[in-house]
């Protein structure tokens, strides 16, 4: 069945099938048997002979035998499968009337969604929906390109987007009938390529007397099985001191413990300083995998079941092989280094928690996350304007309760995470030499060559220690107020979003009712599909300007950028800036593991990843502005290496390459800053009018539904327990602005109107 | 791993040229990254031979090649690999020069590491063009292609070549080509390459009386069996031809003899260290058990004194059995020519393409079962050629599902170091899920009675039993600790239990060839 095939070849022998499809399709009875590739077919044909018909309402400029094919095949088939289907799965992306499309085309609605802007392009929902939604974007789009076939213009379109070999493969796998191995191969592939990325050199290897990350590692493992509590924080802090949180610490103890059981010197005390045995390098390696394994892969796995809940099992699947094989994470955890992934997993598993409305489950989430390493702090202003934005949207009363839970538990399990260090088991000077070394502001305002505003001005603009010598302090506030100015559209966008939805009584009987549905404390806020470019604009804020920054610290906006990608369809504006992000974010790390001996790993995990997502870095792109942009940026980056095999830089300027890679990286991160803010705002726009439009459309206009479809629409839940998945986050963000302004004209026709009404056993009819 | 649909491919243009869909360079570039990866990885002291190999051929004139002795790993392939050193040690000497200096015994800087890996992946890619080249003109594309991706993606290729250190990957490459050249009917082509393979590694003369036969019978011979003299003179010749450009220079410097005492070294013992999945590790393991018996029930049967140290150590040296018959490399190539004869009697009568597959495999099994010191990495000569069978029906697939576990299974044991462990497993396993369960789902029938489905039930079991094995060969040197007097248990168990399946395998693909009438069927 090749589409293009059926452009051209028009042969009375071919339409026979076609005509009898469509015959069968007319009886509701046969239309679930369907052959779906026979039915793409006629798909196809049916799509162009509707938008032949409809821009020009006539056959003109078409041959005859094209007219005769609008007039058998036009009138009924796809449109008629997606109006009466009634299965729930339908209803995350609304009823596809043309009414309902057209509002979407011309509202900003139209592209929001949770993760990504998935909606008008995303495959899934293109498979399942079918001509009556691409017709009319053809309509509103290209109508007159009635002369080319609409699969021919598809394939147009999958050519220059390349879907990805992830894509590729999760199909075939799926139609190989190996769908329940996709998720156990992918996670056994990529814990093969993290262990083989550890088989190479790492942060330190082999230069005494200090080593590097590894070494602070390990020597955490010793410290930690060998001395009390108490010690932790104030032992020798020349060699590597601990400065981590104590979740930190409590790993490294278990760590250390189990390697003890193995093999007593790899962490014997103050011997093993420096140890760089075969065995104790594998099982510091095997550390690394194993918590990986424990957190941060269930979390990811956990996520695209939650956030893509509502996408197909295919979309699932490649955007967790894109998450799974994130080449920034994957270099520097398995190759230099570190544990950022347990830091990182347990954030996502706290943002998973919130998409599945248990918040008390998230905040201790992130209160273990930032025990880990404190840098999760760069997503902590998110975090906490969505939780407080939960506050805001449940109301006065069920907002207060939520609060001084969330108060309650927050508190407490900082306390038992520190009750070591606290004063029944030890003194408080413990406590405040535990949180001198975790955040230390004694150091200087960036170290080595970091992508980030302050290094980029200071090798351009003005040098930034000597103008603030002995002025330390005032640096740090400066820092401090841009870090501030830099998130605070995210926070506010939050915060504002929660308060344009918040659920209003009007009544007390409808709270009371929407109590009794259970459907207020354990549903996500509205605000949920803020939450990723929050994240994004707050971390790489705090990346961009923030006091004492390290290039790894990259990975904190690469999380939510890539969790943003995973969803987006290849091509679109999403997709191009977190391919870009991830890509730009691994170059700008490539002075430290060129340090470590990773440039062979840096190539393998680019290159596969890349062709996971379906990204080629050579192909010239003029067509947008982030197309130019990283046009622009891939030879740039490609130059840098080039120059950097051939030339040795000057003795006068050492560090040139380094400083050449923070003038590319740097405008790169600073504008995904000002993309995901950007984002906020249409993504904010789309809850509920931007702010100082200062209507709250959908509540003012249709008074006689708002005690009903903010508690349980809105939400994003149905009272019922079954049905929950069906409405997942999306369906909050989904259309919301355009069902609500549909709702006065024909509201019947809007998905959640009828899927609530359904899940009353219709105990309320049509009431328009 | 391959991708069946290829309707929506539209590759740009650069590639259009190779004739690859997207999917096919997916592969490609896959296989490209994972290799990169293992650079870091262990290398045997093979890393260092060819490396030596290098120096050899380009510090020394041809004519001291092969009497070098600076190393102990002196040059014995044959010369075509060694021109192919030649060629590889020029860009090595511009790179790095103490690569290819002679007396630098053990270079291991990131250079050479990198250059040699990257030679092996590159020189690969010959595999991939050869098995891309199998799709098309196959009788089921899709199959094929996923027959072309697992044979990329050998976790033999994998352990041998990108760990290990070997060039099998190339040397296969130009096999499974002449045997392309075969399916296509080009048979003087398929001649010509064999010659020239043969003359990369002389490994492969165990296949040659196939090819013999082969050639002697539908490329020389016509149908009513009349010799056609023409066309055996131009085969004659074309072989001639290249033996002459490989062996040329050493004839006419009068360094045959030398040559040749370099490629056939006699003085190795019947099994290798660990002993390779064969026959023979069955009958060593039969004959230890034995020794325990007759001494435990104090029989009069008399025992070989040196052979109760033997076998067992696991040394390189001669293997003497305590109670049976000691065995000669005369005895072994007597049993491997009288069975290799049997298939080729089968072959001169049924000289098709299927069949000439089918005997060249049998002709590689029955080397590796009976052969003298047979190394565990000829396991490879047979699990290519039987790949290339692995779907033609259930039978076919099961063989070449237990022998393609069993024999990749018997690999593992060349990568010892722990940190190579996960690698090995983890990769073994993956291929396997990705090849075996949408083969198995393409060619499952229903065995047609009972006894068939519980040979069927038991098949599986075996290969299953992997798993148990590879647990008990961690777990036991931690329990058992440092004695050495069962240290080798673990090994001598996993190299029985891949030589139960591998002769099993060599049975059944034994039986199948000579249940099937290829003459009649074939077109």
């Amino acid at each position: 069945m090749e589409p293009t095939a059926s452009h051209n070849d028009r042969t009375l022998g071919r339409h026979l099938p076609v005509q009898k499809m469509l015959q069968e399709d007319a009886k509701p009875t046969t239309k679930r048997s369907r052959n779906r590739t026979v039915s793409l077919d006629v798909h196809s044909q049916y799509r162009t002979s509707m938008r032949s018909r409809g821009s020009t309402r006539s056959p003109k400029g078409t041959g005859p035998s094209d007219a005769r094919i609008s007039e058998i095949l036009s009138p009924i088939p796809r449109r008629h499968l997606l109006q009466t289907s009634e299965s729930p799965t339908w209803l995350q992306v609304g009823s596809h009337s043309e009414a309902d499309f057209q509002a979407r085309c011309i509202s900003p609605a139209s592209v929001t969604s949770s993760v990504g802007s998935v909606y008008p392009y995303s495959s899934s929902v293109r498979k399942r929906l079918a001509s009556s939604v691409f017709q009319q974007l053809d309509l509103t789009t290209g109508g007159s390109q009635t002369g080319s076939s609409g699969s021919t213009r598809r394939d147009q379109e999958d050519s220059r987007h390349d879907p990805g070999a992830g894509r590729r493969w999760v199909r075939w796998m799926h139609k190989q009938g190996m769908k329940a191995w996709v998720v156990p191969l992918g996670i056994a592939t990529s814990a093969w390529v993290k262990w083989c990325i550890g088989l190479g050199d790492y942060s330190g290897y082999n230069t005494p007397p200090i080593f590097g990350d590894y070494e602070a590692q390990r020597h955490w493992m010793e410290l930690t099985i060998h001395l009390s509590p108490q010690q932790w924080y104030t032992y020798d802090l020349q060699y590597w001191g601990l400065d981590y949180p104590p979740l930190t610490a409590y790993i490294s103890w278990l760590c250390g413990k189990v390697g003890s059981l193995i093999d007593p010197s790899w962490f014997a005390f103050e011997e093993s300083r420096g140890i760089e045995t075969y065995n104790s390098k594998l099982f510091m390696r095997s550390t690394v995998v194993a918590l990986d394994m424990l957190v941060y892969v269930p979390a990811l796995y956990a996520f695209t079941r939650i956030w893509h809940r509502s996408r197909s099992s295919r979309t699932q699947h490649a955007s967790l092989l894109i998450l799974l094989f994130q080449p920034a994470l994957l270099l520097i955890d398995f190759g230099h280094f570190q544990y950022n992934s347990v830091m990182l997993g347990l954030t996502l598993l706290a943002v998973d928690s919130f998409a599945a409305g248990l918040d008390l489950v998230g905040a201790v989430y992130f209160v273990l996350s930032l025990g880990f390493k404190q840098m999760a702090l760069y997503y902590a202003p998110a975090i906490g304007s969505y939780l407080l934005g939960k506050c805001i949207f449940l109301g006065p009363i069920e907002g207060t309760r939520l609060f001084v839970r969330l108060a309650v538990v927050t508190l407490s399990s900082f306390i038992v995470l520190f009750a070591p260090f606290l004063p029944p088991l030890a003194p408080i000077s413990t406590f405040l030499a535990a949180i001198s070394r975790i955040f230390p502001f004694a150091r200087g305002i960036f170290e080595d060559k970091v992508a980030n505003f302050w290094c980029l001005t200071n090798v351009t603009l003005i040098k930034w220690k000597p103008l603030f010598l002995g002025k330390e302090g005032r640096l740090i506030k400066a820092s401090a107020a841009l870090t501030i100015a830099g998130f605070l559209p995210a926070v506010f966008g939050l915060l504002w979003g929660a308060y344009k939805t918040r659920l209003r009584s009007h009544s007390r009987e409808s709270e009371a009712r929407a109590v009794s549905f259970g459907t207020t404390a354990r549903t996500p806020s509205p605000t949920l599909p803020l939450l990723l470019y929050a994240l994004l604009t707050t971390s790489m804020s705090f990346f961009l300007f923030s006091f004492q920054v390290h290039e790894k610290t990259i990975l904190l906006p690469l999380l939510p950028l890539t969790l943003l990608l995973s969803g987006a369809t290849a091509g679109d504006e999403v997709y191009s800036w977190g391919v870009l992000g991830n890509v730009v974010g691994v170059f700008s790390m490539w002075p430290l593991l060129k340090r470590d001996g990773l440039g062979v790993q840096y190539i393998a995990t680019l290159l596969l990843w890349c062709r996971l997502v379906g990204y080629n870095p050579f192909r010239l792109r003029f067509d947008s502005f982030v197309g130019l942009l990283s046009t622009a940026v891939n030879i740039a980056m490609l130059l840098l290496h080039v120059l950097e095999l051939v030339v040795t830089p000057p003795n006068r300027y050492p560090d040139l390459f380094p400083v050449l890679n923070v003038l590319i990286s740097t405008p790169v991160f600073g504008f995904i800053w000002l993309w995901s803010i950007k984002r906020g705002i249409e993504v904010g726009w789309a809850l509920g009018g931007l702010p100082g439009s200062g209507t709250d459309r959908g509540f003012k206009d249709h008074k006689d539904h708002d005690d009903r479809i903010p508690t349980e629409v809105l939400s994003g839940r149905g009272p019922v327990k079954s049905v929950r998945r069906e409405h997942g986050a999306r369906a909050v963000s989904l259309g919301h602005a355009s069902g609500l302004t549909l709702a006065g004209t024909s509201g019947y026709r809007d998905p959640r109107r009828r899927a609530v009404d359904r899940f009353r056993g219709s105990s309320v009819g049509i009431d328009e | 791993m391959p991708e069946e649909e290829v309707v929506n491919e539209h590759p740009p243009r650069w590639c259009s040229v190779w004739n690859m869909t997207r999917s096919e360079i997916d592969l490609l570039l896959f296989s490209v990254a994972l290799k990169l990866l293992l650079f870091p990885s262990y290398r045997s002291t093979d890393f260092e031979v060819h490396r030596n190999w290098l120096a050899i051929t380009h510090e020394l004139p041809v004519s001291k090649w092969y009497y070098d002795t600076t190393s102990e790993w002196t040059l014995d392939y044959p010369p075509f690999f060694a021109y192919f050193e030649k060629v590889l040690s020029i860009p090595a000497a511009h790179i790095d020069p103490s690569i290819v200096d002679l007396h630098n015994l053990g270079y291991g800087s990131w250079a050479v590491v990198a250059y040699q890996r990257s030679t092996v992946i590159l020189t690969e890619f010959l595999l991939g063009a050869v098995l891309l080249r199998f799709i098309k003109g196959s009788v089921n594309p899709p199959r094929q292609r996923l027959l072309s991706g697992s044979l990329f993606f050998h976790p033999g290729f994998l352990i041998v070549d990108h760990i290990h250190f070997q060039y099998n990957g190339f040397l296969f490459a130009i096999l499974l080509w002449s045997i392309l050249m075969a399916r296509a009917g080009k048979n003087l082509y398929s001649g010509v390459l064999f010659a020239v393979l043969l003359n990369f590694k002389h490994i492969y003369m165990y296949l040659a009386p196939v090819y013999f036969v082969y050639l002697l019978r539908s490329y020389c011979m016509s149908k009513s069996g009349q010799i056609l003299t023409g066309r055996f003179a131009t085969l004659a010749s074309a072989v001639v031809l290249v033996f002459l450009a490989s062996l040329g220079p050493f004839i006419w410097m009068g360094q045959l003899p030398q040559l040749f005492s370099r490629l056939f070294p006699f003085t190795r013992g019947l099994n290798h260290a660990y002993w390779a999945s064969n026959a023979w590790a069955l009958v060593t393991a039969g004959d230890r058990i034995l020794l325990r018996m007759v001494i435990l029930s104090n029989l009069g049967i008399a025992i070989n004194e040196q052979g109760i140290a033997s076998a067992s150590r696991g040394l390189v040296g001669d293997t003497v059995f305590a109670v049976f018959p000691h065995i000669k490399p005369f005895h072994t190539f007597l049993i491997t020519a009288c069975v290799q004869m049997v298939y080729m009697i089968k072959l001169w009568r049924t000289p098709t393409y299927q069949s000439f597959l089918n005997a060249l495999t049998l002709c590689g099994f029955t080397a590796f079962m009976f052969g003298w010191h047979v190394h565990e990495k000829a396991v490879l000569l047979v699990l290519v050629p039987l790949s290339l069978l692995a779907a033609d029906n259930y039978a076919y697939f099961k063989t070449w599902m237990i022998a393609s576990t069993a024999g990749i299974f018997s690999l593992f044991p060349l990568l010892f170091t722990s940190a190579e462990m996960p690698v090995k497993i983890v990769y073994g396993l993956v291929w396997g899920a990705m090849t075996i369960c949408p083969l198995h789902k393409q060619s499952y029938e229903f065995p047609p009675s009972w006894p068939l489905a519980l040979l069927d039930r038991l098949e599986y079991a075996y290969v299953v039993g992997f798993v148990p094995l590879q647990f008990f060969f961690m777990v036991f040197p931690i329990v058992a600790g440092e004695n050495p007097s069962i240290q080798f248990l673990p090994l001598m168990a996993t190299s029985v239990y891949c030589a139960a399946g591998l002769v099993w395998a060599f049975t059944r693909l034994s039986v199948l060839y000579f249940s099937n009438a290829f003459g009649t069927s074939s077109t």
